[in-house]
């Protein structure tokens, strides 16, 4: 019979093996543990990065990695940082936060990485918090504008780089009132803490909406889901609808409001998240009549904008180094990211630490060049990144310029709380010559 | 045979004490590995369980696994529960699912049951989505702290996180193969085989055949909820991408790779599932391929490593190869 004892003593054979290869494949990792700060040799410095580049949210995310990768590898063409080379782990955690924690485990266990930079999502970024934390990893510039994450208390070692949804939603607020007095406004929104932080903003300002229209992330994949929300649009005689959502939500209510005939009826106003226009299009062709004349709102300068000397330089690196992607906004968020960690990694100087590196964000981290037209607010007491939006309107062919008046950008700065919405014009640090900085 | 109970019980406090010693020695990312090879053995235990000896099949464990995990957060959460009895907690929510299964399971026998299993391993993760309490895709994170101060002083150096949940699973894991181990050689088990072996002859003896199904469904979902919730610990967090339909077929190759009436199996089963993402780790860096491929080859390799199994060594590699030493 099965439990014989031959079989039990073969048994316990089998998993006292078992047990002694684990430790054997264990011990050379203890005893190649390197001395050093972790990520950081003579001539590389390791970073990593969680996105979505599979799943329902990675169309558009998937650019980001690969943006700031050509970013890092510009720089290391042209010498590095000190002598050392960047190298970014890019790992795929499908915008599920139990995946996220899994990779990030990868990153700073296995692959052992100096820095996390760039890592998208809120609950994502939620997730592995705590780990974070323990192991005391700088985590740079999250692509998430969750307000919680400039807590200084609960998240030490991270630095939030987008206004916070809060902002965005009071500044939205703002605008509203200002243009948009009287209409009926519908607001659709991810129903986690990315459009819940939307939802306290708006209440602070007062904004009232006639619908609101919550959705699950990933459930926006499902057709009969986008049709509730147009028909709850339609019966509640919205003229105006507001998207906080990633860019596959915004493609899917669009694509789905011009089929149910909305088109020319509703203003539609859109996130900072989900509207870069080179996605939405490729994603949902119905969106284009749509998506010409949304208004968006933005922190950085248009993707389509050439003028624009930080954004001209991107493609340019673009072109050479991120062979065969479109340049769009999710590219030039990443290759953004990419110079304000370079800067970060410069200012730490020629041995850099952990700890350095975010000493240096917070005595000299304002005063880094960035494409983002808000300044930047890192201080020893702050981790808020830059603080305001500008509103422009979407054409066809991608670009987006200034809503108020003839090519003036106007800027709606405020606070993650009671402060004002305060309209500015638009101040930042010149770009360094070739867009290499020199800190 | 009351000494070998005595023998067999000291073989288990000393792996048990050799593993926790081992945590003391090795990277961090081991004893993190080590506790998802604990956690492993658990579920794929309770698989061996129901299937290798009473003769069911589940493919819906993952479900069960979910019952487990949810339940143990929401205790701990709402109710402020130890951790351990949060655990229990688990372990018996996932037993009452288990029990209401295993009444329809009893009736299904073959493809029908795999069926409504699988049917279960896909719907109710979702369930998440439905009701708010649960968190939604986003899930509900789930922090047991730190080891307790007089195990940290006691063992010196730095006692991470990772360390206390691998004692925990560890403990867990020696405790349930205990558990299962003697449950085997009771009444029980000898019920379970005669079952398996020949219904008819094991009604026509007196067993009610019904009755024994569902107590083996019911006591392998519980052990499967425990290892739900250790899972979750691990994690940090539960949400429905913690049980989807991929651990539910994983946990089944692991059975089947263990053998599935080895009930010892379960750590190499445990070990290979650990141990195959690592594998094509190294080949991935060393074909210098995409993140793609390194996400997408451990699977692939699991699956090829359960066709062969069930093609070369359908009753497990280890008697497989016990019967080519006797031949």
């Amino acid at each position: 019979m099965l439990v014989h004892r031959s079989t039990k003593r073969g048994a316990f054979a089998v998993a006292v093996a078992a047990v002694a290869a684990l430790a054997v494949s264990a011990l050379p990792a203890q005893a190649f543990s390197p001395r050093s700060e972790a990520g950081v040799t003579a001539t590389t410095i390791k970073l990593g990065i969680t996105v979505p580049l599979t799943g329902a949210a990675a169309p558009g995310y998937n650019k980001v990695p690969y943006g700031m990768k050509a970013y890092f590898d510009y720089v290391n063409d042209n010498g590095g940082v000190n002598g050392r080379k960047i190298q970014l782990v890019i790992k795929d955690d499908a915008y599920s936060p139990i995946l996220a924690k899994s990779v990030t485990n990868d990153l700073i266990l296995k692959d052992k990485v100096f820095a996390l930079v760039g890592t998208l999502g809120t609950a994502n970024n939620e997730a592995t918090s705590k780990f974070v934390n323990d192991k005391g990893v700088p985590r740079l510039f999250v692509n998430t504008g969750f307000s919680g994450f400039a807590n200084t208390k609960k998240y030490p070692t991270t630095y939030a780089l987008f206004p916070s949804y809060y902002m965005e939603a009071k500044a939205i607020g703002g605008y509203l009132a200002d243009k948009f007095a009287g209409k009926k406004v519908a607001l659709i929104y991810q129903d986690d803490d990315f459009g819940i932080d939307a939802l306290a903003g708006f209440a602070q300002v007062g904004t009232t909406f006639v619908a609101k229209i919550p959705y699950a992330s990933g459930s926006q994949a499902d057709p009969t889901v986008v049709g509730k929300w147009i028909s709850t649009i339609v019966s509640s005689g919205a003229d105006t609808a507001v998207v906080f959502g990633v860019s596959t939500a915004t493609a899917a209510a669009l694509g789905g409001a011009y089929k149910a005939g909305l088109a020319g009826k509703v203003q539609w106003i859109l996130g900072s998240v989900g509207a870069d226009p080179t996605t939405i299009k490729t994603l949902v062709p119905a969106a284009l009549p749509l998506l010409n004349g949304a208004i968006a709102t933005s922190f950085l300068p248009a993707a389509a904008d050439t003028n624009d000397e930080y954004v001209k330089q991107f493609q340019e690196i673009n072109t050479k180094y991120n062979k065969g992607a479109t340049f769009d906004s999710n590219v030039l968020v990443g290759m953004n990211a990419g110079m304000l960690t370079v800067q970060a990694l410069r200012a730490a100087g020629a041995n850099p630490t952990r700890a350095k590196l975010m000493a240096a964000l917070n005595t000299s981290g304002s005063k880094f060049a960035s494409a983002g037209f808000a300044p930047l607010g890192w201080s020893k007491t702050s981790h808020v990144g830059y603080n305001g939006y500008w509103f422009g309107r979407l054409a066809a062919d991608g670009s987006q310029t200034p809503v108020d008046g003839a090519g003036k950008y106007v800027l709606y700065t405020t606070d993650s709380s009671k402060g004002a919405v305060v309209k500015s014009a638009i101040t930042r640090p010149a770009m360094p010559a070739k867009g290499l900085p020199t800190n | 045979m009351r000494k070998s109970k005595a023998l067999s019980a000291l073989t288990f406090l000393a792996i048990g004490l050799f593993l926790l010693g081992l945590s003391n020695f090795v990277d961090e990312l081991r004893v993190y590995q080590g506790a998802q090879i604990a956690v492993y053995v658990i579920a794929i235990s309770s698989i061996i369980l129901l299937t290798g000896y009473s003769g069911q099949i589940s493919l819906g464990h993952g479900a069960l696994m979910a019952i487990g995990g949810y339940a143990a957060v929401l205790s701990y959460t709402y109710w402020h529960l130890p951790v351990l009895l949060a655990f229990t907690v688990g372990a018996l929510a996932a037993a009452l699912g288990g029990f209401i299964l295993g009444m329809a399971a009893a009736r299904l026998s073959g493809p029908y049951l795999a069926g409504t299993t699988l049917a279960l391993a896909v719907g109710l993760p979702s369930l998440a989505n439905q009701f708010h309490i649960l968190g939604g895709e986003g899930g509900l994170s789930f922090d047991i702290g730190e080891a307790p101060k007089w195990i940290a002083n006691k063992t010196g150096g730095d006692f991470t996180q990772y360390k206390w949940f691998f004692w925990v699973s560890t403990v867990c894991a020696l405790v349930t193969i205990w558990f299962i181990k003697n449950l085997l050689q009771s009444r029980f088990g000898r019920t379970w085989r005669a079952v398996r072996g020949n219904p008819s002859a094991a009604a026509l003896s007196g067993i009610n055949i019904g009755r024994s199904k569902v107590l083996a469904f019911t006591v392998s979902s519980a052990l499967a909820g425990l290892a739900g919730a250790l899972l979750a610990m691990l994690l940090g967090l539960v949400a429905p991408m913690a049980f989807t339909l991929t651990l539910s077929f994983t946990l089944v190759t692991g059975a089947v790779l263990a053998g599935v009436t080895n009930l010892a199996g379960s750590i190499v089963g445990a070990v290979v599932l650990v141990v195959i993402p690592e594998i094509t780790d190294v080949v991935a860096t060393h074909l210098g391929g995409s993140e793609k491929i390194t996400a997408n080859l451990p699977g692939l390799i699991t699956s090829v490593l359960l066709i062969l199994t069930v093609i070369f060594a359908p009753n497990g590699p280890k008697l497989h190869i016990r019967k080519k030493v006797h031949n």
